[in-house]
Formats: structure tokens, C-alpha cells, sequence
């Protein structure tokens, strides 16, 4: 048993290639089907994200083609010549492309240690091999661990938790705040491009209104039309500061919009409700006094980095812990295949050589019966194979459960104890699932 | 013998606690099942508990004696925090305010609070003694949800003040959530509180009516009633808050906090300081005043 994983990631291609290579949508099946037509034999799966393309294949040694064969197939099939990708293609064997696939679930390759998306990414990989029968029992296993293996990794480290980005993080805020969305207004004053990526993540909460003031009413209109907001005249800032529950502020003023004496002002028409002030401008748009109020919370857009850095930093930690799990995992997972495959061709053994002696007792005994009717013949054929399939039931279950319970490379007693009992001949050389990169 | 059947129920209680204080540490789905399980297999056995004192007492409810009263609260604050823990997403650290408070209250019931009471009255006093009893109970169930979700918002904000990224594993209730459980739980105590403490007045009134001769007469100087008096009016200060702006918030929590301390000492530390109280539920531990 031969695995095999080839592709180019953020980090060994520039987005130009990624791109020339990517399988989206019009091209996965078509691209499934072509490997699949290419490479006879072998389990497939390909994986194919804004930052990786990757194809992973599984079989025997002499149907698992080589990186480079994999490499002309890419070229052939998106019509581009592989030189211009063969140095950015990266290949993984054996156990080296099963820890890669772990890491890979775990979010360790990506572009943002520790983002969500990716173990989604590798769920759908592998439900659309399995829609389109490209997979088997080696990936199977090895797919369905890697997502187990994505899910605690997450669990046990906490990698997942804290935003790295500022608009995320921002957002994150918005939660720790407010429990509903649906009744809040939402401010957003000037329109900065910082303020329309942080308005791009918490429209995401569904806030039940977005209100855009600027000083420049042509930017305030296109920005609204841009978020499907309401504009506010700029004069008209007090007001809007009253019904906002949330605001992002995001102006070029070299002085501050709001005073600490006017916002006292504001939350005392609000009746003191709770609000969130997100000011994102530099030089700072709000007093920071404001932010010592009761029921207000005021974050610059320094505070939102240092927590975007300090949750990066928090995840970063989190490398190391994640990474013993995957060597535990791979090694685990590994030793799985190998005990999978002995049984499965032990199981073939064992039925090839039942199905022998069957045969040959059979036509021993019509050769000793010439007279015998079709009907008796087939009634005592059938007699026959029913004797043999509940003869061998119990060592076949035996056989299975005795796979899910092999934790080391030896196999396992009974495994052995079948081949003794049955006369199958020695243990064959265990197949090598090699440790290369 | 008493004290070991509290012991199994106050362990239990304890494990589920270090279980979810493990939550800064431990980060596995299977802690959650085991602080869930831990706690209800607790209140469950709080329930038979508490089922076997009804039977004793032929009562439907045991809060004849201030160490039932104060287990029945436990019992019901500990059913509401299995709710939230069930209810709120996994993540939100609601053990941590609630299991403290239960264990609390079911130690002081235990070890510091008298079991015995030579409650007198029969027929319609008893009933309404009984009524008295309950309303308080209810009040008081809301004072400690309304405490523990005070406590939530005041780590919250504290958290958002000092513009700290949350501690992994520690995650709280947003702001408006635990705000709006205290405002709920608040609007429900005061009633109960005042209808509570009225039954309780005029039952006193009526002892007194019917001559020097009976024992236990409740007098105006009497802790219990100074300090539930007190308890009232922090409660009308807390609802009053709700129509003033200005003590939204930090205030409001503070004041749920100062509340929470008058029922405690009104409900456990008279009784478990055995000041001399001639109410009804202590006046075996004080005597007469």
C-alpha cells in the first residue's frame, strides 16, 4: 500500500498558480473523473481551497503513479505547461501525507493559524469523493481521522478561539456585549476602508439597522447604497449617536467627533443602555474618556490589534501541543491502514481457499454421482456454500474486531491464530507505509 | 449520620465544581458531560434527599426549620444552573457562579444553621406560615440568580474595561444577557420579597393580638425583622434603579450584591450566628429576645 499527496500550498506557489491549478466547481468533477480514468486503481481525493490544491491518491505500489506523473496530469488537464509549476509542487508519501492531511485539518498549513474554514474544506473533499466513488476503505479511515483529529486539536489546544484579524475581533466584541442583533442600530461614521471591512464582518450579525453619517454626503450615499444603510446627515451626529447601539468610527479628523461632556450627554439620552464604540480612526475619533462610563465600552483600533496580536500569540503556543497529537494520530492512523489491509487480505485468503476446497469436494462428489438431476446439483452446490459461509462467520467477525483492537505494528493474536488454524502459510511482509516527505 | 447523607450530595456538588474550574485547564467536550453529569447526579440525590424530609414532615415542601428552607434553596438555585449550563452554549463558564453558591448555601445548611424548630402554630396560622415561608423561598431563589448573573456582568465588564483578550476556557454571558437575567430576576423577587415579608408582618401582628401570654412574640428591634426590613428596602432601591437611567449597570450589580448579603444574613447568618430572634423558623437557636 502506496499514499501519495501532491499540490502547492500559500507557501511553496504565489496565487497566480494556485489559482491556475484550482478545481473549482466546473472542474472537480471533471477533474475526479479524469484522475480516476488516468490512474486506475487508486483511491483519489482532491482537495482544493483559495490556499492549496492538493490531490491525494492511495493504492498499490504498482498502481500509485509518481509526483512527476501527477505533476504532467495537472499541467494536461488545466492545458498549462508543468514548467511553469513543477518547481512549486510539493509532494508528501506514505505516512508523511497522512500527517500533512492532519495538519491540513488542523489548520496548521494555513494562511491563518488556526481558522475554522479549512476542516469544512477537507469534509466536503472527502464527501464528494465519496458521492463520486473514488474512495476506499484506506481513505476512508484515513479522512475520517484526520477530521477527528481536526476537532480535537481544536478542542484541546483552543486554537480556534480568539480572532486574529481586527474586523474579527471586533466582532467578537460585538458578541461579548450584545446578546441579539435584530433590535440594535448600528452607526458607522466616515467610511473608511478599515471601517467598511469591520462593517463587511459584523453585517454578518444581521443588525436590525445601519445608519451612515459623513461629512461628505456623496460618500455617505455610496456607502449606504454599498451596506443598504439609512444616511444621516452629519449635523444630525447627535441624534444618531442616541439610537446607535453600536458605533464604528472611522474618520480622517485630526480632532476628536465626540467629546466626553457630548457623549455624557448621548448615554443619558439613551437612558444609559449599553453600547459598544468601535474607533477605528487615527487620530482617535472619540475621547477616550468615554470609554470609563458605566455600560460603554470603547475600543481604539490599537486595543483591537494588541488582541488580534496576543490571540495570534496564544495561538501560536498551541503549535506544539497540536503537533504531538498529530504524530500520536499519524502513527495510530497508520498502524490502522496497515492492520485494515492485513485483515482484508487475510479475509480474501481465507475465502479464496474455503471456496477451493468447496470446489473441489463438489466435483468429487458429482464425479462419484454422474446421476444426479440440474436441481440436486444445484440444491447441494448451494447446501454447500451456506455450510461454508456459516462455518467461516465467526472467524470473519473475529478477524474485523480484531482490526479496531491492534494498537501496535504486531498483528494481532488472532489474526495469526486464523492463519494457523486454517493452514494459510506464514504472516506475508507487513506493507510499508514509509515515514517520507 | 444526618451529615453524611449532606456530605454525599455536597461532595458531588464539589466534584462538578473542580470539574468546571478544570475548564481553564482541560479543554475537552468530555469535562462538560462530566460537570453536567456530576452536577444533576447532585441535585438528584438533593431530590430524594429533600423527598425523604417531606415524607418525614407529611409535608409537600420542607421548609419548616431554616436548615430545610436554606437546602430547598440550594436545591432550586442548583436546577436553574443546570438549566443555564444546558440552555447557554457549552463554552460559557456558568459553573463557575453557580456551583460555589449552591455548595455554598448546602455547607452553612448543614454544618452552621440549627435543624430544629418548635414551630407552634397550627390550622390557619400554620397555613399562612406556611405561605410566608414560600413567598420568601421564591424571593430569595431570585436574589441569588440575580447575584450570580450580577457577578457575570461585573467579570464581563471588568474584562472589556481592561481590554484583555478573554482567559481561554472562561467564557461569559455577553453584557446584555446577564443584565437582562438580573433585571428578570429582580422584578420577580421584589413581589415575592414584599407579599412575603406583608404575610409575614401580619401573622406577627395577629400572635401579638392574641394576648401577653403567647411565648414567641416578634418584636420591631428584632435582628430578623431589622434585617429583612433592611433586605426590602435595598430590593425597592435595585427596582427603583430600573426607572433611573443614570443606575443602570455597574450600579445595579452592586446593589444585587448588597442584596444578596442581607438575605444571607436575614436567612443563615442570624441563624447560624444564633443571635436571640424570636422568628418563627429560629426560635429554638436564639430564644426569646
Amino acid at each position: 500500500m502506496r499514499l501519495l499527496a501532491v499540490g502547492v500550498d500559500h507557501r511553496s506557489a504565489p496565487a497566480g498558480v494556485r489559482e491556475a491549478l484550482a478545481f473549482d466547481e466546473p472542474k472537480y468533477t471533471r477533474g475526479l473523473e479524469a484522475l480516476a480514468q488516468t490512474f486506475p486503481g487508486n483511491e483519489l481525493v482532491i482537495l482544493s481551497t483559495c490556499n492549496r490544491v492538493e490531490i491525494y491518491l492511495a493504492g498499490s505500489p504498482e498502481s500509485v503513479p509518481d509526483a512527476e506523473a501527477l505533476g504532467d496530469f495537472l499541467g494536461d488537464f488545466h492545458g498549462i505547461r508543468s514548467e511553469l509549476f513543477a518547481g512549486h509542487l510539493v509532494n508528501y508519501h506514505d505516512e508523511g501525507a497522512v500527517g500533512h492531511l492532519f495538519r491540513v485539518a488542523a489548520s496548521l498549513e494555513s494562511l491563518v493559524l488556526g481558522e475554522g474554514q479549512i476542516l469544512g474544506q477537507v469534509r466536503e473533499a472527502y464527501r464528494a469523493a465519496v458521492e463520486r466513488k473514488t474512495i476506499g476503505p484506506v481513505f476512508h479511515t484515513v479522512f475520517q481521522t484526520a477530521l477527528r483529529v481536526g476537532k480535537t486539536v481544536r478542542e484541546r489546544t483552543g486554537m480556534n478561539q480568539g480572532k486574529v484579524s481586527v474586523a474579527s475581533v471586533a466582532v467578537d466584541l460585538a458578541r461579548e456585549v450584545f446578546d441579539t442583533f435584530a433590535d440594535k442600530t448600528v452607526l458607522v461614521i466616515g467610511a473608511g476602508k478599515m471601517g467598511d471591512l469591520t462593517l463587511q464582518h459584523l453585517k454578518a450579525l444581521n443588525p436590525g439597522r445601519i445608519l451612515v453619517t459623513n461629512r461628505n454626503p456623496e460618500r455617505a450615499e455610496a456607502a449606504a447604497t454599498r451596506w443598504n444603510a439609512q444616511v444621516v446627515p452629519f449635523d444630525r451626529l447627535g441624534q444618531a449617536l442616541i439610537e446607535a447601539d453600536l458605533v464604528v468610527s472611522t474618520t480622517a479628523a485630526a480632532e476628536p467627533v465626540v467629546g466626553f461632556d457630548q457623549y455624557v450627554r448621548v448615554q443619558r439620552a439613551r437612558r444609559n443602555r449599553l453600547s459598544l464604540i468601535l474607533d477605528i480612526a487615527i487620530p482617535r475619533d472619540f475621547d477616550p474618556r468615554i470609554g470609563d462610563l458605566d455600560q460603554v465600552t470603547l475600543y481604539h483600533v490599537d486595543d483591537l490589534r494588541a488582541q488580534a496580536d496576543q490571540n495570534r500569540l496564544r495561538r501560536q503556543k498551541g503549535v506544539d501541543p497540536a503537533l504531538l497529537i498529530i504524530e500520536r494520530e499519524t502513527a495510530a492512523c497508520c498502524a490502522l491502514v496497515r492492520h485494515q489491509q492485513a485483515a482484508g487480505a487475510l479475509l480474501q485468503q481465507l475465502g479464496n481457499h474455503a471456496d477451493q476446497l468447496r470446489q473441489r469436494e463438489l466435483t468429487a462428489l458429482f464425479a462419484t454421482h454422474p446421476n444426479l438431476s440440474e436441481a440436486d446439483r444445484e440444491a447441494i452446490a448451494h447446501m454447500a456454500m451456506r455450510l461454508q459461509n456459516q462455518f467461516l462467520h465467526h472467524p470473519r467477525a473475529a478477524v474485523r474486531s480484531a482490526v479496531t483492537e491492534s494498537h501496535d505494528d504486531h498483528p494481532h493474536p488472532i489474526l495469526s491464530a486464523v492463519r494457523h488454524l486454517f493452514g494459510l502459510g506464514d504472516y506475508p511482509p507487513p506493507s510499508s507505509l514509509k515515514k517520507t516527505t | 449520620m444526618d451529615r453524611l447523607k449532606v456530605l454525599c450530595f455536597a461532595g458531588t456538588y464539589g466534584l462538578a465544581l473542580v470539574c468546571e474550574l478544570a475548564r481553564l485547564v482541560v479543554r475537552s467536550s468530555f469535562r462538560w458531560y462530566l460537570t453536567v453529569g456530576l452536577t444533576s447526579l447532585g441535585w438528584l440525590v438533593q431530590t430524594v434527599y429533600l423527598a425523604n424530609l417531606a415524607l418525614k414532615d407529611q409535608v409537600f415542601l420542607p421548609v419548616t426549620t431554616a436548615f430545610e428552607s436554606v437546602m430547598v434553596l440550594a436545591w432550586i438555585v442548583a436546577f436553574i444552573g443546570l438549566y443555564f449550563m444546558l440552555h447557554w452554549p457549552r463554552q460559557v463558564a456558568v459553573g463557575i457562579f453557580v456551583l460555589p453558591l449552591v455548595l455554598g448555601l448546602v455547607v452553612v445548611a448543614g454544618w452552621f444553621v440549627p435543624r430544629e424548630s418548635d414551630w407552634l402554630e397550627e390550622g390557619m396560622m400554620a397555613f399562612w406560615g406556611t405561605v410566608h415561608g414560600i413567598f420568601l423561598l421564591g424571593g430569595a431563589v431570585c436574589t441569588c440568580v440575580a447575584f450570580a448573573a450580577g457577578l457575570m456582568y461585573l467579570a464581563q465588564m471588568r474584562r472589556l474595561k481592561s481590554k484583555r483578550p478573554a482567559r481561554l476556557g472562561l467564557t461569559l454571558p455577553s453584557l446584555e444577557q446577564s443584565e437582562r437575567v438580573n433585571r428578570g430576576a429582580i422584578t420577580i423577587a421584589f413581589p415575592l420579597l414584599t407579599f412575603g415579608l406583608l404575610i409575614g408582618m401580619i401573622l406577627s401582628v395577629k400572635t401579638r393580638s392574641l394576648g401577653p401570654e403567647m411565648a414567641f412574640t416578634l418584636s420591631w428591634t428584632d435582628p430578623k425583622v431589622v434585617s429583612a426590613l433592611g433586605m426590602w428596602l435595598v430590593f425597592a432601591a435595585l427596582l427603583h434603579a430600573r426607572f433611573r437611567p443614570a443606575l443602570r449597570g455597574r450600579s445595579v450589580m452592586v446593589l444585587t450584591i448588597v442584596a444578596f448579603a442581607f438575605l444571607v444574613f436575614t436567612w443563615i447568618g442570624i441563624e447560624a450566628l444564633r443571635l436571640p430572634t424570636a422568628h418563627g423558623a429560629a426560635r429554638t437557636a436564639g430564644g426569646r429576645p
